[in-house]
Formats: C-alpha cells, sequence, structure tokens
C-alpha cells in the first residue's frame, strides 16, 4: 500500500530523474539505474516511516504502528477543545484497561495548536494512563482516514486498518446524546481483531469535532 | 454602577451596525471572513464563543473560525447552532437567536469557496464583553454555602442549591444575575422562591443542596408566582421596567435548581447569583399561569406519535410577557396558540424539534394582548420509539407524567399581567388563581390537591357553598387529611355553623395536635356555644404552637373574660395589644372589660 503523502507526480519526478541520470552516460547505465533503483526504495522506505510517523511528547518521531509488535494497535484522535473527545475520557480508559494485555492505544491530536505542553495538562487532566502523541502532520490521520474527534482507529497484529470510525453510538448527532450506547464499534473491533476474525464493517462515522485543516 | 437598560460597552443583541450592513452582493464575488462571516460571528456567536462563557473554543479571530469552518457550516445548516427553538413566527421573541437562511449560505458558501479571509479594512471591530456581572456590582452577591462536585461521567444530574436571602425586611428586586458556577458544565438554570424555608428539610445536611429534576415550593394560600428567573448559555440578565420589581421578604430563600452533564474529568460547580435592587415597590403584578395535562401522559412503550392538548379560557384581559415550555426528552413538536373572542388565531410558540437541553424562557418583544374569553390550547407531540435516542429508556418503556427524568412532562408557563380591571373589583389574579384551579380539578377529578387549591381560593373570595363542596371532594379522596378539615370546619364556622364545623376540626386536630389553625377555628366554634372553658383551653394550646399571636391572645382574653376571670383575661388583652398595637378587638374588649372591674 503506497502511503498517501507520495503523490503520483513525486514518482514520476524520481523516474524522471532516473532517465535522467541514464541518459547522461551509457556506460553507466547499469551502475546508475542500479542506483535509481536504490534511490527510489530508499525515498520510498524513508517516505513509509515518515507518513506514519507522528510525535511524542518530547518530540521524537514515534511509529505507532510500527511499534506494535504483534498486538492490536488503536489509536484515540481528541482534541482538547472538544467536549466529546472530553465526556469520551472514562469511556476510552475502561476499553483500554479491558484490553490491556494484548492491544496497545495510542492517544493522538492531530490538531497543529496543541503544543506538548498543552496536550500532557490534557492527559493529566482527564485521568489518563496511555501514552499520547501529536500528529500534526496529519500522518496518522490520513493513514487511519479519520475526519472527527472522537474517532478511532484499530490496527490488527498485521499492522492492517481493520476498523475506523466512532467508538459507539452514545451521540445520535451534535445536538442529541443518549442515556447510554446501544452499539459498541470500537470493542467489538478489537475484540475480532484480537481472535483474527473480520471486523463487521460498518460506515457509520464519528459525531465530534472536525479535525482542523483536513486535505 | 447599575444604570436601566444597555450600558455602553456590553455588546447587545441586535447590534445595528451589523443589521444595517447589506448582504447583496454581486454574483460570483468572493466571500470573506472580515466583511461577510465576522458580523454574523460576532452577532451571533460570539455572545457564547468567547473565554469564560458556555463554549468549548473561542470565535473571536479569522484563525478562530477558519480553525472551526467547517464545523461551523455544518451546524448552521442543520441549525443546531445557534441554539435556537422556536420557529419564526408573527409575535417576536425578544433576543432571538436564529440565523436568517440567507447568512447560513453565506457561511456555506464562504467555506466551499476556500475561507478568504478578505480585506483588513472590512473587518468590524471586535465585540466587546464585560467581564464579571453584567449589570455592575451587584446589591446582594448570595454565594452556593457548599460547592456540587460533578464526577467524570454518568447521565444528566439535577441539582438545587439553596441560597438564603439575608435582608431585614421586604425589599423589591429589578433584576437578577445568575451565574451558574462553570457555564460550559451547567446547561441550564432556574430560581424558585420558598418563602416557608420547606425545602431546607429536603437537605442531608443544612448548605449541602438536594437533588430532583423538578422541584415543588410549599406555598401559602395566595402568593401566586410572578417572574421567570432563568438562566441558559448566553442569557444577558434582564432589568424589569419600573414597578414590575420582585418582592421579596425577609426569611426567604431561594433555590437554584439545576441541570448538569458531566465532562469527562470531576468538576466542581459553585454557582452564585447577583441581586439588585430598587426603592420603587411593584406597582404592577404579573403573575406566573402554569397550564399542565400531565394526568394525560400515559404513553405506551414504543408509540411514535403520542398527543397531550390542553384548553385554558383567561377570564380577566391580560398581556402576555413570556412563555415557557417544559417537557422532558420525549416531547417533539410543542405548540402554543390563543384563540381570542373574534375568532383570530396568534402562535404563541412553535418548537419542531424540541431539545431538553436547550429549554428556555422566551420572553416577546411586545407584550401580547389576550382579551377576557381568550382560549390559550397547548398541542405537545410524544416519541417513546427506539429512533427517539434521547429516550430514557432501552429499549422503551411506558411513561406517564412525573418529577423524574425518565418521567415526561406537559408543561406551560405563562407570564401575564391583568390589564383594564377596576381594582375595587378585586385582585384579578384572584380570578386567574380560580380560574386555573377549575380547570385543574376539570383535568386531574381525582386529584386530592386540585380540589384542596380550589376549595382554599373559593373559600378566600367568599364563596363558601362552593367551597365546601371542594372541602368535601377532597376530603372523599383523603379523609384524614388536618389542612382539608380545618378547611372544612372554617368555612362551616364562617356561615355560623358552629356545630356541624366542630367534628372537622377536631379530626384535623387527631391528624395534627399542634395545628394552629385548627385549635384557634375550634376555640371561636366552642366559644360561639358559650363554652369558654373549652373556648380557653384551645386558644392556649394554639398558642403553645404559635405564640406571638396577636388574635389568639385576644380571643384568649376574650374567653376568659367571659368566664369571670378578669385579672387573666385583661393580662391577656394587654398581650395582645403589646404584639399588634392596633388590634381593635382586643382594645376594644379591653376597655369593656376595665369598665367592668371598675363596676365590681
Amino acid at each position: 500500500m503506497f502511503p498517501h503523502s507520495l503523490t503520483a507526480a513525486e514518482l514520476t519526478a524520481y523516474y524522471v530523474k532516473a532517465y535522467e541520470l541514464m541518459a547522461r552516460g551509457r556506460s553507466a547505465i547499469r551502475a546508475s539505474g542500479l542506483l535509481a533503483a536504490t534511490l527510489l526504495v530508499s525515498l520510498w522506505l524513508a517516505s513509509v516511516s515518515q507518513a506514519q510517523s507522528a510525535f511524542d511528547l518530547a518530540g521524537r518521531s514515534v511509529n505507532p504502528i510500527a511499534a506494535a509488535s504483534g498486538k492490536v494497535v488503536v489509536l484515540v484522535f481528541l482534541r482538547s477543545d472538544c467536549p466529546i473527545s472530553n465526556r469520551y475520557a472514562p469511556v476510552i480508559q475502561k476499553i483500554s484497561a479491558q484490553f490491556a494485555s494484548d492491544t496497545s492505544f495510542w492517544l493522538v491530536y492531530p490538531d497543529r495548536d496543541e503544543s506538548s505542553q498543552a496536550v500532557r495538562k490534557y492527559v493529566q487532566d482527564y485521568g489518563y494512563h496511555l501514552p499520547a502523541l501529536r500528529d500534526p502532520n496529519h500522518a496518522l490521520v490520513k493513514l487511519a482516514q479519520v475526519q472527527v474527534t472522537p474517532e478511532v482507529a484499530v490496527f490488527d497484529r498485521n499492522h492492517q486498518l481493520v476498523y475506523d470510525g466512532r467508538i459507539d453510538n452514545w451521540y445520535q448527532d451534535l445536538a442529541r446524546v443518549r442515556p447510554a450506547p446501544t452499539t459498541h464499534e470500537l470493542a467489538d473491533a478489537i475484540r475480532a481483531a484480537l481472535t483474527g476474525k473480520p471486523v463487521p464493517k460498518t460506515d457509520v462515522r464519528g459525531v465530534g469535532c472536525y479535525i482542523s485543516d483536513l486535505e | 454602577m447599575l444604570v436601566g437598560g444597555v450600558i455602553a460597552g456590553i455588546f447587545p443583541f441586535g447590534d445595528p451596525v451589523v443589521e444595517a450592513r447589506p448582504l447583496a452582493r454581486k454574483a460570483g464575488q468572493q466571500v470573506t471572513f472580515n466583511r461577510d462571516i465576522a458580523p454574523i460571528i460576532f452577532h451571533s456567536c460570539a455572545i457564547c464563543h468567547h473565554p469564560g462563557e458556555a463554549a468549548p473554543f473561542p470565535l473571536l479571530t479569522y484563525s478562530d473560525v477558519k480553525k472551526h469552518a467547517r464545523q461551523i457550516a455544518e451546524v448552521t445548516r442543520l441549525r443546531i447552532m445557534p441554539p435556537w427553538l422556536p420557529e419564526p413566527q408573527e409575535l417576536k421573541f425578544a433576543d432571538e437567536m436564529r440565523l436568517p437562511d440567507a447568512r447560513i449560505d453565506l457561511i456555506q458558501k464562504w467555506v466551499e469557496q476556500g475561507e478568504a479571509e478578505g480585506d483588513p479594512a472590512d473587518l468590524p471591530p471586535q465585540p466587546k464583553f464585560v467581564e464579571g456581572w453584567r449589570l455592575g456590582t451587584p446589591d446582594l452577591i448570595l454565594k452556593a454555602e457548599k460547592p456540587l462536585v460533578l464526577p467524570p461521567e454518568g447521565t444528566d444530574k439535577y441539582w438545587n442549591f439553596i441560597f438564603h436571602v439575608p435582608i431585614d425586611g421586604t425589599r423589591w428586586v429589578k433584576a437578577v444575575e445568575i451565574r451558574p458556577g462553570d457555564k460550559r458544565y451547567v446547561h441550564h438554570a432556574n430560581i424558585l422562591i420558598d418563602r416557608t424555608g420547606s425545602s431546607r428539610k429536603r437537605e442531608a445536611e443544612p448548605g449541602a443542596g438536594f437533588g430532583g429534576m423538578e422541584i415543588r415550593i410549599e406555598s401559602q394560600v395566595f402568593e401566586p408566582d410572578s417572574h421567570l428567573l432563568f438562566w441558559k448559555p448566553g442569557t444577558v440578565p434582564y432589568v424589569e421596567p419600573e414597578g414590575m420589581a420582585l418582592g421579596l421578604d425577609k426569611g426567604t430563600d431561594l433555590i437554584l435548581n439545576t441541570h448538569l452533564q458531566p465532562s469527562g474529568k470531576q468538576e466542581i460547580i459553585e454557582p452564585s447569583i447577583g441581586l439588585y435592587f430598587t426603592p420603587h415597590p411593584a406597582t404592577k403584578l404579573p403573575m406566573l399561569l402554569q397550564l399542565e395535562n400531565d394526568a394525560k401522559l400515559d404513553i405506551p412503550a414504543g408509540q411514535k406519535d403520542f398527543t397531550v392538548t390542553d384548553e385554558f379560557t383567561l377570564p380577566v384581559d391580560v398581556n402576555l410577557l413570556a412563555i415557557y415550555p417544559h417537557a422532558h426528552y420525549l416531547a417533539q413538536d410543542i405548540q402554543a396558540f390563543a384563540t381570542l373572542p373574534d375568532r383570530t388565531r396568534k402562535t404563541l410558540i412553535h418548537i419542531s424539534n424540541w431539545n431538553l437541553n436547550w429549554q428556555a424562557v422566551y420572553r416577546y418583544t411586545e407584550p401580547v394582548m389576550l382579551p377576557k374569553n381568550t382560549t390559550v390550547t397547548l398541542h405537545y407531540a410524544y416519541d417513546n420509539s427506539d429512533q427517539n435516542p434521547l429516550n430514557p429508556n432501552h429499549p422503551p418503556a411506558r411513561v406517564t407524567g412525573g418529577n423524574r427524568s425518565s418521567d415526561e412532562m406537559c408543561h406551560l408557563w405563562l407570564q401575564v399581567l391583568p390589564v383594564n380591571f377596576d381594582p375595587e373589583q378585586g385582585d384579578p389574579r384572584m380570578l386567574l388563581q380560580e380560574a386555573l384551579a377549575r380547570h385543574d380539578v376539570n383535568n386531574n377529578p381525582a386529584d386530592f390537591e386540585a380540589h384542596y387549591n380550589l376549595a382554599a381560593m373559593l373559600q378566600a373570595r367568599g364563596k363558601l357553598e362552593e367551597a365546601m363542596q371542594e372541602y368535601q371532594a377532597a376530603l372523599g379522596l383523603q379523609p384524614d387529611d388536618p389542612v382539608a378539615n380545618n378547611g372544612m370546619g372554617s368555612a362551616l364556622l364562617s356561615e355560623g355553623q358552629a356545630d356541624k364545623a366542630m367534628p372537622y376540626l377536631v379530626a384535623a386536630l387527631k391528624t395534627r395536635p399542634d395545628y394552629f389553625d385548627a385549635h384557634y377555628n375550634l376555640g371561636n366554634a366552642l366559644a360561639s356555644r358559650n363554652d369558654f372553658e373549652g373556648a380557653a383551653q384551645q386558644f392556649r394550646l394554639a398558642l403553645q404552637s404559635q405564640p406571638n399571636d396577636a388574635n389568639a391572645e385576644a380571643n384568649l382574653g376574650g374567653a376568659l373574660a367571659e368566664m369571670g376571670r378578669f385579672d387573666e383575661a385583661k393580662l391577656h388583652l394587654e398581650r395582645a395589644l403589646q404584639i399588634d398595637p392596633h388590634h381593635s378587638l382586643a382594645r376594644e374588649n379591653l376597655e369593656e372589660l376595665q369598665r367592668e372591674m371598675k363596676q365590681r
């Protein structure tokens, strides 16, 4: 699967560059070709890892999918000025505790204006004991195909995206919230992923706050 | 300093500068934030979307708005924001927050076109907001004795804070500001006035407050509520015009009934209330009419369209000042209209997608004249199916009228001001109250309180025969009720039927031995049968439960005098005059007694 950030135009540019190299000296065709190929592959690999990268609160590049070794990975996208994200804090904590031994939960903050300090405070205020990432480049947002906070993405043990969307149906829409949810898509998806079963397909998106500057 | 009306510097609703800006533009001209969107945001959104207010993020600058642009386009298109439930109608409401269609379209276009900022010269000045109390420092600030700790999760919470009002005599309140504490977590709040301290009995410990979505205040016979004291996000405190102040007496408590929603982390809710006084007492007496038809609420599980209607005919001319519809989670479509004697019909309010979270009091921009014999009709529709996401029961269950959030309600409050009446003919509010009490009995024929309230009203208006019929009806439902028994006894006594009155008064005292009114009435009944010894005993018992009553002292003195115990009689008559120097009966009896004593 090609990472989203490597566009067709960029690929073409690399091929053009390789051709130019080849055109400069026929004697060096093979060497250039090999070089070009190596260049392409390494560039692709670099862009893959960068595209799947977000940053921990110390500013280090982190790839939560790659970091997981045989565990199911759950990314929870939040923003601190979203009251629905906030209300879900106890729910997320419960689910992460429930599946703690076999899953790797990450809180992901895609808003460009949220500093590490702000995220740290938020995590503390809401009593989270989960690792938090900032995703200002929307690398994880694009990977997970989320648009709204709170939304979640579940990756199975083979790093495949098997679910993206809402946590449950607690919110019908922005004006109406149920006394309690009656469907539990995130928990269902995690269970399915853990047992290697197919995750129930659903097109229902989360109710909440649009992630800013979505492309 | 408090100034009536709008103070310069406060950002009012209906900013005239914004209203005057023409919306017409050349076809194809780009929509920009500075010229086209900022005025809309500043007028309709910033009131809540600025720091310290109910909204979770500010909307004051281009960068603020761009950050939430897609969100704004969606919530305005769906009319979720700004929150305004009523449909547009001929009778306009003050502080209307409804966005006109043209402005919603502009916002959509702006987002579609890429959210351009535009020319800085076009940007209107940012609205200025008053920090702290909006009307300046209040004359009296009441603080919650104990804050409420709102837990991180759970369903909506309803909590009542009690505020003691430390005044030494009657004060006239021209404005009230409710500061609910953290505005992000309080959905709405309203104040009820408790003149007898009855609500304090509901606290687990003094100052703790108590839970409950709907509370009823025990009130004395005729002290009708007059003002709707309400807060929701965006509410600006209202200053009553001169003559319409709210009177608060010494010993009054204000109960702040709040609706809260957990936020995901623990929150501390610490409300306060600001009172602004005026030296001008009320000269006009508005009244709150409560129309309700909870008796008809018996909604089968799964029923999607259950309707309740009610009709009430006004016995006097009134000006309708404000309206407050109320229901719980199942209501969908709420309508009220008035049919005038000339058959014209006015829609008073219509909400087609009721949402309890956004309930509000709506004040009319102009009082609505409703002449005598106007019929007010309410028509509420409820959805008790599983398709209603707000249904408190999953799966749906049978729902009846009641106070809990899982019950339902069918209420409509009208703030009315009787007009065109002759004060010599009596208080028009009593006519209204009597009409409401009759209406209540018609709707609830098996309800003890409905019959009792009507009986008390009729007795107060001197309609004794009818009053007794209603007391009998009430006693038919609750034979041992002390207040109804005492009422019946006192009505019979007023008609000179002491013999018939006595069994009722005795029955009242059987259930409530320390009932002042019943002892007093029984004393009078015995005195009228010349049993002065028995009468004196009753007056003494009355004084045991309420010591400083001039009437009881005077009557005790009178009974003792009839028994020839002049020295004791003199003592009590003098005590009566001590308590009330203007007590004419005590004075007359004392003079008579002194003449009598001189002769002997």
